[in-house]
C-alpha cells in the first residue's frame, strides 16, 4: 500500500515524505483512411516517491512494481534511489500539506463514470463506425480514433494527508482529408471528456468539421495588412499559450514573465477573466486533490482583467514563500512540476442553438481573417508575447461572410498588445482539449501573403 | 528472456505475433540557473505486443509487468479478431533474422555516478552562465539511457540488443529590459559517458549569440534568396519533406498517392536526399527497426526526382515495395509506424562552398540553427535559432526572430545551389508523430540555398 511506502519513507527521510501510486488501463479502437484497422489495450501501473531528507529533496519513480500496489518488495530500492537522489538534491523548505479540515472532506467531483468505464469493445468500435459513417464524402479519407481510459490514484503523505480516487477518459479523434492535386487539406476535430460523448456532443463534433469543410473548398487570395481577425476557440492557442506560461508561478520564479510584477495591474481587457478549475464537472482533467495531496480549488487567475495571481505547486510555492494553489501533477518518472487542470477563458455569451463557425462576429468584418489552425505554435520565444506563424486552416471574410479558404498566409503580432483591446469574443465557447474558451475577434493583426 | 518469449509466442494462436520487450535504466539531471532542480534515476520496464489472425485487424497490448506477459499475448489475438479488415492487412516477407547486437556503449553510463553527471552538466551550465551578466535564466539538461531489448516474432526472428543514449542540452536566456532572447545547444548521441566530455565550446557559444541577440534587429519580413546552414537545411528536409516520404501517410490514400508518385520531379537535379538507418554511429542507427527488418539507406530523391519512401512491412506489402526497416516505436508503450532514421540532403559532388553560394546574393538571408520547426503535410514553418542578413554576396548582420515559411514543393523546387560541406548533426531532442515522441533521429545536410522564400518577421509591416 501507498501508506506503507510513505511509512517507511518516513523512518529514514528525516523532512518527510510523499507518493503517488498510479494505475490505468487504455483502450483504443483505430480506424485508418476509412477502414477499422486495430484495437489495444495498455495497462499501466507505477510509483513516484519523494523524499526530504538533511533538507534536500530527492525523487525516484519505477513501473515495477508488480501488478497490485507498491508493496514491501518494491518499495525498498524506490526509496533507495529516492534517498540518492536527495544527497544531490539542492535545499529546499519543503513542507508536506497536513490533512484538510474539518478531516477527511475534500471537494467533491465526479471523475468516474460506470458508462464509460463498462463500455465494451464493441461499444467503442460501434461509436467509430457510427462517427465515419457520417463523416465519410467523396474525395475524402477519414481517420478516426477512440481511446477509453480507466485510471485508479492514490496520495499520501508524511504529514497525514491521503486521497484516493477512480476516473474514466473518453477521447474520440476525427480527421477528414481532402488531397486534390498538391493541395492537402485535413480538417480534424476532437471530444474529450470523463464520460461517453452525448449524441449531441458527437453531432457537434460532425457539425464542426462539416462547416469548416465546406467552407474550405473554395480556395481564395489571402488578404494583407492589419487587419480584423477572428480567432476560433482552438485557434486562439497562439494567443493563450503566452498568457498561460506568464501566469505559471515558475515562469514567475525565473524571472522570464512578463506578468511577474502585474499583480493588482489592468494588464488585459476588461472582458477577459481566465481560471483554472480543477472541480469541473465531466473533465479529464478534474480532480479532488492534486498529485501532491493538496485539496483542489478553483483559482481565479485573471478576473475583468487584473491579474490575480499565480499557479503554484509545493516546490515553487516553498521558493517563492507563498502557498501551493493545488496544481501538483506528477507522473511515474521525475518530479512534481506545476500544471494547469482546466483552463477556462470567460467572456462573450452562450449561444442558444446551434453554433456557427466565427461565433456571431463575422457580420461587420469588411475584410479579414477567420483562423482556425496555426502551425508551429509553441516554437520561438512564446513568453515574450510575440507570434508570427503561417495559417495551416484560415479563411477569408469578407463582408460579414467566409468566402473561401485562405492558403500561404501567414499571421503575427504580440499576444498581450492584442489582448488589451479585444473587439468582441464570440458566443460559441466549447472545449478544446482542457481549455474552455469562445472565438475571439482583434482588430489590426498583421497578415501577410506570398 | 528470450526463451520465455519464445515459450510465450508457441502459445499464441494468431497467425502473426511479435513481442518486444524493454528494461530501461536512465539517469536525468536538471539545472535551471545556479540551481539544481533534478537528480533522478529510473528504472522502466515493460513489454508490447501485436497479433494479427488472418482477415483480422492489428491486436496490440502493452503493459508493464511482465508477470501479465502470457495474458497479454492471448488479448492481443482477441483484439485482433474482434477487428475484422477487409482487404486483409498482408506483410511483406523478411527473413528471420538472429542476433546478439550489442552496441558500443563508449563508457557504460550506468557505472558512473550521478554526483558525477551532476559536476559535469554543472560545468557545462557555468560556461553559459559566465558568459554575461545579461544571461538571466538557464536550462541545463543532462540524459542517459541504456536500454535492454528483446525482439520475437512468430516467423522465427529473435533479437537481444544493448541500445545506449546520451543527451545533452542547454538554453542560455539573455535579458535587457523587455527583451528577451535564447541559445539553445542540443547534443544526442547513441554513444555513453565518453562521448559527452569536452563539450562546453558549445554552450558557451549559445549563451554569446543570446547576448548579441539582445541588440540585433528583427529580420525584416519579405522573400529572399535564403541559404539554409547544414542544421536547419536538415530539419528542413525532415520535417517539410520526409514526412510525407513516410509510406503509411500515402499507402491507403489515393490521392496521396498519386501525390507522391514514383518519377515525380520534387527539385532540381542538384537534389539528392535519402534515410539511412544503417549510418555509422549515429542517433537514429540501429541494426533492426521494430519488426526485425534490418535498416539500410534508402535513396528518396534522385537528381531531383522522387525514387522512394520509407516503408514498414504492412505498407510495403499495400504498395508491392520492399521494406525499409523504418518501423519503429519509441518504447514498450507503442506499436512500430513508420518513421524516419538519419535523413539527409546529400552533399553536392562538385565541391561548391559556402562563398559560391552567396557569391551571387545581393540582399539575402542566412537561416542557422533550430529552434523548431513544424509541418501541416505541404506547409512547413521553421525558426531559425538566429540569422545574418547577406548583402552583396558578403555575410553581413546578425538578425533575429527568423521564421521560414512556405509551401513544400515549391520550396524544394527552389533548391537551386548546395555545397558539399556535408555534416550530420548530432542533435538532442527527437521527432514525434501520432502520440510517439521523442523518437532519436539525425539529420544532415550541407549548406542549402532557396532561390527564393518567405521569411517572416515584422510581417505585414515590410
Amino acid at each position: 500500500m501507498i501508506a506503507q511506502l510513505v511509512d517507511l519513507a518516513r523512518r529514514r527521510a528525516d523532512g518527510g515524505a510523499d507518493a503517488l501510486w498510479r494505475r490505468f488501463e487504455r483502450t483504443t479502437v483505430a480506424f485508418e483512411w476509412g477502414r477499422l484497422k486495430s484495437a489495444g489495450t495498455t495497462e499501466e501501473a507505477g510509483a513516484n516517491l519523494r523524499v526530504r531528507h538533511r533538507g534536500r529533496v530527492g525523487v525516484a519513480g519505477t513501473t515495477a512494481v508488480g501488478g497490485g500496489d507498491a508493496g514491501e518488495q518494491y518499495a525498498a530500492p524506490l526509496l533507495e534511489r529516492a534517498l540518492a537522489s536527495a544527497e544531490l538534491g539542492e535545499a529546499l523548505d519543503l513542507e508536506f500539506p497536513g490533512p484538510p479540515s474539518p478531516p477527511a472532506t475534500l471537494p467533491t467531483v465526479t471523475t468516474f463514470f460506470d458508462r464509460a468505464a463498462n463500455a465494451s469493445l464493441d461499444d467503442l468500435i460501434g461509436l467509430g463506425r457510427s462517427l465515419l459513417a457520417r463523416l465519410e464524402r467523396e474525395g475524402c479519407r477519414v481517420t478516426v480514433a477512440i481511446e477509453r481510459e480507466v485510471t485508479a490514484t492514490r496520495v499520501a503523505n508524511s504529514a497525514g494527508a491521503a486521497g484516493e480516487y477512480r476516473g474514466t477518459g473518453f477521447g474520440v479523434s476525427a480527421d477528414v482529408w481532402r488531397i486534390a492535386g498538391d493541395d492537402v487539406l485535413v480538417v480534424s476535430d476532437a471530444f474529450e471528456g470523463a464520460d461517453l460523448p452525448s449524441d449531441e456532443a458527437l453531432a457537434a463534433l460532425v457539425a464542426s468539421i462539416n462547416a469548416r469543410l465546406d467552407h474550405a473548398l473554395r480556395i481564395v487570395a489571402a488578404p494583407e495588412g492589419a487587419l480584423p481577425v477572428v480567432f476560433t476557440p482552438v485557434g486562439l492557442s497562439a494567443l493563450m499559450l503566452p498568457v498561460t506560461q506568464a501566469l505559471s508561478g515558475k515562469a514567475v520564479l525565473q524571472g522570464i514573465s512578463p506578468l511577474g510584477a502585474k499583480v493588482g495591474e489592468q494588464v488585459f481587457d476588461p472582458r477577459f477573466s481566465l481560471t483554472d478549475d480543477p472541480l469541473c464537472g465531466g473533465r479529464i482533467a478534474s480532480r479532488p486533490l492534486d498529485d501532491e495531496c493538496v485539496p483542489s480549488r478553483t483559482l481565479s487567475l485573471v478576473e475583468g482583467g487584473v491579474v490575480q495571481r499565480f499557479m503554484y505547486d509545493l516546490e515553487t510555492a516553498a521558493r517563492a514563500k507563498t502557498r501551493s494553489t493545488g496544481h501538483g501533477q506528477r507522473g511515474i518518472f521525475g518530479k512534481p512540476v506545476p500544471a494547469y487542470t482546466n483552463i477556462v477563458l470567460s467572456g462573450g455569451a452562450q449561444q442558444v442553438g446551434p453554433v456557427q463557425l466565427g461565433g456571431g462576429l463575422l457580420g461587420d468584418i469588411r475584410d479579414g481573417l477567420l483562423v482556425d489552425e496555426l502551425i508551429g505554435v509553441g516554437q520561438g520565444n512564446v513568453t515574450g508575447g510575440a507570434f508570427s506563424h503561417p495559417v495551416a486552416l484560415a479563411y477569408r471574410i469578407e463582408a460579414g461572410e467566409i468566402t473561401g479558404r485562405v492558403k500561404d498566409a501567414a499571421v503575427a503580432g504580440n499576444a498581450y498588445e492584442l489582448w488589451k483591446q479585444v473587439r468582441s469574443f464570440g458566443n460559441d465557447a466549447r472545449w478544446t482539449g482542457s481549455r474552455w474558451a469562445p472565438s475571439v475577434l482583434f482588430d489590426g493583426v498583421s497578415v501577410a501573403h506570398r | 528472456m528470450i526463451d520465455r518469449l519464445t515459450a510465450a509466442l508457441a502459445r499464441s494462436r494468431a497467425d502473426y505475433t511479435e513481442i518486444r520487450v524493454e528494461r530501461t535504466w536512465s539517469t536525468a539531471v536538471t539545472f535551471r540557473g545556479r540551481r539544481l532542480e533534478s537528480a533522478t534515476a529510473s528504472e522502466d520496464q515493460g513489454g508490447f505486443v501485436r497479433a494479427l489472425y488472418a482477415g483480422g485487424g492489428w491486436g496490440v497490448a502493452s503493459f508493464t509487468s511482465l508477470d501479465r506477459l502470457e495474458a497479454m499475448v492471448a488479448r492481443a489475438g482477441e483484439l485482433s479478431r474482434a477487428v475484422p479488415v477487409d482487404p486483409p492487412i498482408r506483410l511483406a516477407d523478411v527473413p528471420p533474422h538472429q542476433a546478439d547486437a550489442l552496441l558500443d556503449l563508449d563508457g557504460d553510463v550506468r557505472g558512473v555516478p550521478i554526483a558525477e553527471k551532476k559536476r559535469l552538466l554543472e560545468a557545462y551550465n557555468g560556461v553559459m552562465l559566465g558568459v554575461s551578466d545579461r544571461i538571466v535564466d538557464t536550462l541545463a539538461v543532462y540524459r542517459d539511457e541504456v536500454s535492454e531489448y528483446w525482439y520475437v516474432n512468430s516467423q522465427g526472428t529473435r533479437l537481444h540488443e544493448l541500445r545506449p543514449e546520451v543527451t545533452l542540452s542547454g538554453t542560455a536566456v539573455a535579458r535587457r529590459d523587455g527583451t528577451i532572447e535564447k541559445g539553445l545547444e542540443s547534443i544526442g548521441l547513441r554513444r555513453g559517458w565518453k562521448s559527452v566530455q569536452d563539450k562546453a565550446a558549445g554552450f558557451r557559444e549559445v549563451a554569446e549569440r543570446a547576448v548579441q541577440l539582445l541588440d540585433a534587429p528583427m529580420v525584416q519580413g519579405g522573400t529572399y534568396p535564403v541559404i539554409l546552414d547544414p542544421e536547419l537545411a536538415g530539419v528542413f528536409i525532415h520535417e517539410a519533406f520526409g514526412h510525407l516520404s513516410e509510406a503509411d501517410f500515402v499507402y491507403e490514400n489515393p490521392q496521396a498517392r498519386e501525390m507522391m508518385t514514383l518519377g515525380r520531379r520534387f527539385g532540381k537535379p542538384v537534389l539528392n536526399v535519402g534515410d539511412n538507418g544503417a549510418a555509422s554511429g549515429l542517433r537514429g542507427t540501429l541494426p533492426f527497426d521494430d519488426e526485425g527488418t534490418p535498416t539500410q539507406d534508402t535513396a528518396l530523391i534522385r537528381d531531383g526526382i522522387l525514387v522512394g519512401r520509407l516503408h514498414s512491412r504492412e505498407t510495403a506489402a499495400a504498395m508491392g515495395e520492399r521494406p525499409t526497416g523504418n518501423a519503429r516505436a519509441i518504447s514498450f508503450r507503442h506499436p512500430p509506424i513508420v518513421r524516419m532514421t538519419n535523413t539527409y540532403i546529400a552533399g553536392a559532388t562538385g565541391g561548391a562552398s559556402f562563398e559560391d553560394l552567396i557569391g551571387d546574393v545581393k540582399l539575402g538571408v542566412y537561416a542557422c540553427g533550430a529552434f523548431g520547426g513544424q509541418t501541416m503535410l505541404e506547409n512547413f514553418s521553421f525558426t531559425a535559432a538566429y540569422g545574418r542578413m547577406i548583402r552583396d554576396g558578403r555575410v553581413a548582420e546578425l538578425v533575429k526572430d527568423v521564421v521560414l515559411a512556405g509551401n513544400l514543393f515549391q520550396t524544394l523546387d527552389r533548391i537551386d545551389h548546395i555545397a558539399a560541406d556535408f555534416r550530420w548533426n548530432q542533435m538532442g531532442g527527437g521527432c514525434g508523430k501520432a502520440g510517439q515522441y521523442p523518437l532519436a533521429v539525425t539529420e544532415g545536410a550541407p549548406h542549402v540555398r532557396i532561390e527564393e522564400a518567405l521569411v517572416g518577421g515584422e510581417v505585414g509591416k515590410a
